[in-house]
């Protein structure tokens, strides 16, 4: 007896979950592998969904604008932690990484942190004028100087540099939320974070110099999943991993110039 | 605006350019050929890997035989 007599006997299930239809969407879905020309759309994308929020802010001027940044940044926050995940010394993932999130968390975050950094930028530009063009063209020329590094292979990422750029990192984080508590109790920042002197300048080229090699892990991440034929959503991971790093990026370089300018 | 608004922001310019078009290039083989590489499918949970196992379940199985 054939092995599909079975089918003669009982016929076809009705059942939706097992028609052969579904196998055959999965199947097709397989197919659509990321392209490194998707993952730069996706970064065009949400920059200029970025710029578009920090427009709005930066433009109208209205207390509910203030409030409206807030959420903004606030729901920036909550996306980045549910596709990227939250990891703790000793404890490991708190939180685990989600980047097939992307696709929906990825714009949320743009948008969320345009309101941010546009708050941010106009008053920066207020008490420095030209400062927010200087910072943003030299957060690409950053990029774009550490892009070409990485692709000509000048700049090679190993498990050593991602322990040493992770660790900074997240003590640079730890160091943030350390001083959002104690402003919030004392009135005050920690005064190496707002020094304009020479160590708070050094600190601040530090945590520019981390943010810098932070995009060098994102480019990789981008690079190895476009080789190792990732899923197509990993264009909207890598693009929103590269625009968090961008973002922190702009927002060091112009805390740094800040500091110079008011020496 | 300042001499060195006007220079950054030109150079700000060529920058964003550059960055976008080299991105779509894929990086030179002295970087994607090499054994020391981060191995960031160990990090980065792609559903992919489930969905391949299902491919695999489905590839294997066949319909069930009454005759025993």
């Amino acid at each position: 007896m054939s092995k599909h007599s079975a089918l003669d006997t009982f016929g076809r299930s009705g059942n939706p979950l097992i028609r052969s239809d579904i196998f055959s969407r999965q199947t097709s879905s397989l197919h659509e592998r990321m392209t490194l020309q998707g993952a730069v759309d996706k970064t065009g994308i949400l920059l200029f969904l970025t710029v578009l929020t920090a427009a709005l802010s930066w433009n109208i001027d209205s207390p509910m604008m203030g409030l409206i940044s807030g959420l903004g940044a606030l729901a920036a926050f909550i996306s980045g932690i549910a596709t990227f995940g939250f990891w703790f010394f000793f404890i490991g993932w708190i939180i685990k990484p989600r980047p097939h999130l992307a696709p929906k968390t990825a714009p949320i975050y743009a948008l969320g942190m345009g309101f941010g950094i546009g708050i941010m930028s106009e008053q920066a530009e207020m008490m420095f004028p030209g400062i927010v063009i200087q910072a943003v063209s030299l957060t690409f020329f950053v990029a774009a100087s550490l892009l070409f590094a990485y692709k000509s292979g000048v700049i090679k990422p190993n498990q050593n540099f991602l322990l040493i750029i992770f660790s900074a990192t997240v003590g640079i984080f730890l160091t943030y939320i350390a001083n959002l508590i104690f402003s919030a109790f004392t009135g005050t920042s920690f005064s190496f974070l707002t020094d304009n002197g020479a160590f708070g300048i050094g600190i601040s080229l530090f945590v520019v110099a981390i943010a810098a090699l932070n995009l060098v892990l994102d480019f990789d991440i981008i690079e190895q999943a476009h080789e190792q034929g990732a899923p197509k959503y990993i264009e909207w991971f890598g693009a929103m991993a590269l625009v968090a790093t961008l973002i922190w990026l702009y927002i060091e370089i112009l805390r740094l110039l800040m500091k110079l300018r008011s020496r | 605006m300042s001499f060195l608004t006007g220079f950054l922001g030109i150079l700000g310019i060529i920058s964003f350019i550059s960055f976008f078009f080299l991105m779509r290039f894929r990086a030179s083989s002295k970087q994607t050929d090499r054994s020391d590489r981060i191995k960031w499918s160990s990090y980065i949970p792609y559903r992919e890997n489930s969905t391949k196992k299902t491919r695999k379940n489905e590839n294997s199985s066949q319909d069930a035989d009454f005759e025993n």
